[in-house]
């Protein structure tokens, strides 16, 4: 990846984004990406975006978990170290149930987490080029990639959609 | 912004009014005929206290009674929780909550039977087993006719006032609308916080009489939840299964893939809270070992092993896999495939937990009288009449339909219940609007994106 020169503008409110997007959609300009400090309703589809696979790894993570944990309990208990607990067999399923649940739980969430933090290429102290800081607080940001669209193009598209500022950046 | 349901929603044209038509209710008709007829039978060619018969009632009026109590019961939760995402298929959670009255009236007749000693449901309402057994005689404070009867009438007549009152407002606020103040939604708030805490501590006193005390000697604290839950599931799949054929008929074209994704989360969450439940049940009596408490699940686990697993299968596994996706939760066909089965899933599980306890008690009472302990070692001399099919059952066969595994019967009285219920349903439905374009949360609804 190397640098790209970014045009953006910022939008006040989501309403105005979308619009904005559905605007850009029809007009066939190709957008870049699309930066809000929270989750838009009605975005993704408009951006053309796939439905997340994170579920799938959690899926499969949870499944590590219950197996990690309904196995492990069994082997120990069984052939490791039996022990008898108030008088129930050795391979008391019953028993097992609360940590299996709880195993599963643990690594769907933690293995979520991490590969969520791996695919975007975030973790503790990683440095990441950013637009803007404010696309994490207040504003709405539409990004166009320069090479796709003229300057002045893009500056015109902005303030017709009602952005309130519009920027240049290599990013 | 939801952009696909302003398409969807100018495509097909919103139908106001439901027309409950000759069709409809000649199907109806047919159905409650069934159940009569079944219940006929039963009662003809049942032992001499009419066990098989006074059971089958009593497992549908619980079932179809519960179903009304907690589609109420969301219904304010939802109020009160400022919900608004249901508001375009309120009516159908207003139509359900009334059935509750038809409920209440085959619990009398019940109470009654109870009262008049016509059944032998209840182990506790056999007086000379009040005396001899200490167990029973030390709940008798609670578990006697008296509070069967008053607690049916003052608890289940609280919730339907309330309800019915619900409903005269909400109707009363589509005829006249709200001004500035929202006046009608208001009073409806206070009613839907009002039926909260009545709802809930008194459908738990009402599930330990009507189910629970059908075990008399057996008793769980979480047993109020669990079948409160089972109830629950059981009301959230009849929804999605009534919005699904009112929209295959036109109306509701309101509610989008949107609405039905929500209510197959709640179908997928209640049914892993059923199981949490039920789970959380066996496990604590199962590690405590407690000959008492043990014995609700080994009579269950011995002489009715096959809806014992079942329950399990169709009623946690099913669901949690067919509806752990996104896109099975948005299907007519998946998640109504999986509304279809845990409804009739949850009939079952009421099966299980009425029909031993009874069993045993017209086992019991016919072959022993007041004889004090369980029965189990007891000699089965020649008690002959009408224990006679307790004794084959519990003794003999794993298999009596009817008995262990629902018979014919048992479904004929399911449908001429469920025929009853939504006959019911569909008549008050057809009482008002279908929309209620007045309240405040209307267009949120028509709106709603998950």
């Amino acid at each position: 990846m190397g640098a790209q020169r970014l045009v953006y503008g910022l939008y006040n409110d989501e309403e105005i984004l979308l619009e904005a997007v559905k605007s850009a959609n029809d007009k066939h300009i190709e957008i870049y990406d699309v930066y809000t400090p929270f989750p838009v309703h009605g975005l993704d589809p408009l951006l053309g975006l796939a439905e997340s696979r994170l579920h799938i790894a959690g899926f499969v993570y949870g499944l590590l978990g219950t197996l990690t944990a309904f196995l492990g309990m069994s082997w120990i208990f069984t052939k490791d170290w039996p022990i008898i607990f108030g008088g129930k067999p050795y391979w008391a399923v019953p028993s097992f149930i609360p940590i299996t649940f709880e195993l599963t739980v643990l690594f769907a969430s933690i293995g979520m987490v991490v590969t969520f933090y791996i695919i975007n290429g975030l973790g503790p102290g990683v440095e990441n080029n950013y637009l803007d800081d404010r696309i994490t607080d207040d504003k709405f940001c539409i990004a166009f990639d320069s090479n796709d669209i003229s300057n002045s193009d893009a500056e015109s598209f902005f303030r017709s959609t009602g952005a309130s500022e519009v920027h240049e950046k290599d990013l | 912004m939801a952009h696909s349901n302003d398409t969807h929603a100018v495509a097909i044209p919103l139908v106001k009014n439901f027309t409950f038509t000759g069709g409809m209710r000649i199907t109806l008709l047919v159905g409650m005929a069934i159940g009569l007829l079944s219940l006929g039978l039963t009662y003809l060619g049942d032992d001499g206290t009419h066990t098989r018969f006074w059971s089958n009632l009593l497992h549908n009026s619980v079932f179809f009674t519960g179903i009304a109590l907690m589609a109420g019961f969301f219904m304010c939760a939802s109020i009160t929780a400022w919900a608004g995402w249901y508001t375009t298929f309120k009516r159908v959670w207003e139509s359900m909550s009334l059935f509750l009255i038809v409920g209440l009236v085959f619990m009398l007749i019940i109470g009654i039977g109870v009262w008049q000693g016509w059944n032998h449901l209840y182990h506790w309402a056999d007086a000379e087993t009040v005396v001899t057994d200490t167990i029973i005689n030390g709940k008798a404070g609670f578990l006697n006719s008296g509070w069967y009867i008053g607690g049916t009438i003052i608890f289940g007549g609280l919730w339907y006032l309330i309800l019915s009152r619900i409903r005269g407002l909400s109707i009363a606020e589509e005829k006249n609308g709200n001004d500035g103040d929202y006046n009608y939604h208001q009073k409806i708030r206070v009613w839907a916080v009002a039926y909260l805490p009545i709802a809930g501590f008194g459908s738990a006193a009402l599930v330990w009489l009507w189910i629970m005390s059908v075990d008399a000697h057996w008793y769980s604290t979480l047993f109020a939840w669990y079948c409160g839950a089972s109830w629950f599931v059981s009301m959230i799949s009849m929804t999605l299964m009534l919005l699904m054929f009112l929209k295959g008929r036109g109306y509701f074209s309101s509610v989008t893939p949107e609405h039905i994704h929500d209510i197959g989360k709640l179908i997928f969450a209640f049914s892993i809270f059923w199981t949490y439940l039920w789970f959380s049940q066996y496990m604590l009596i199962w590690y405590a070992n407690v000959g008492e408490e043990t014995i609700y699940f080994k009579h269950r686990m011995d002489h009715y092993p096959v809806l014992f697993y079942g329950n399990i299968v169709i009623n946690f596994l099913l669901p949690f896999f067919v509806l752990m996706r996104n896109s099975t939760k948005r299907k007519f066909g998946s998640v109504g495939f999986i509304a279809f089965v845990v409804f009739v899933g949850h009939w079952l599980d009421f099966f299980l937990m009425i029909k031993p306890g009874v069993l045993h008690t017209a086992h019991e009472l016919g072959g022993h009288g007041g004889h004090g302990g369980h029965a189990e070692s007891a000699s089965h001399g020649s008690h002959g009449g009408h224990e006679a099919a307790g004794h084959a059952v519990e003794h003999v066969s794993n298999f009596t339909s009817g008995f262990t595994l629902p018979g014919f019967l048992e479904i004929g009285t399911f449908v001429g219940f469920l025929s009853l219920f939504l006959f019911f349903v569909l008549y008050s439905l057809s009482r008002a609007s279908l929309q209620s374009e007045n309240d405040p949360y209307y267009y949120e609804s028509l709106q709603h994106h998950t």
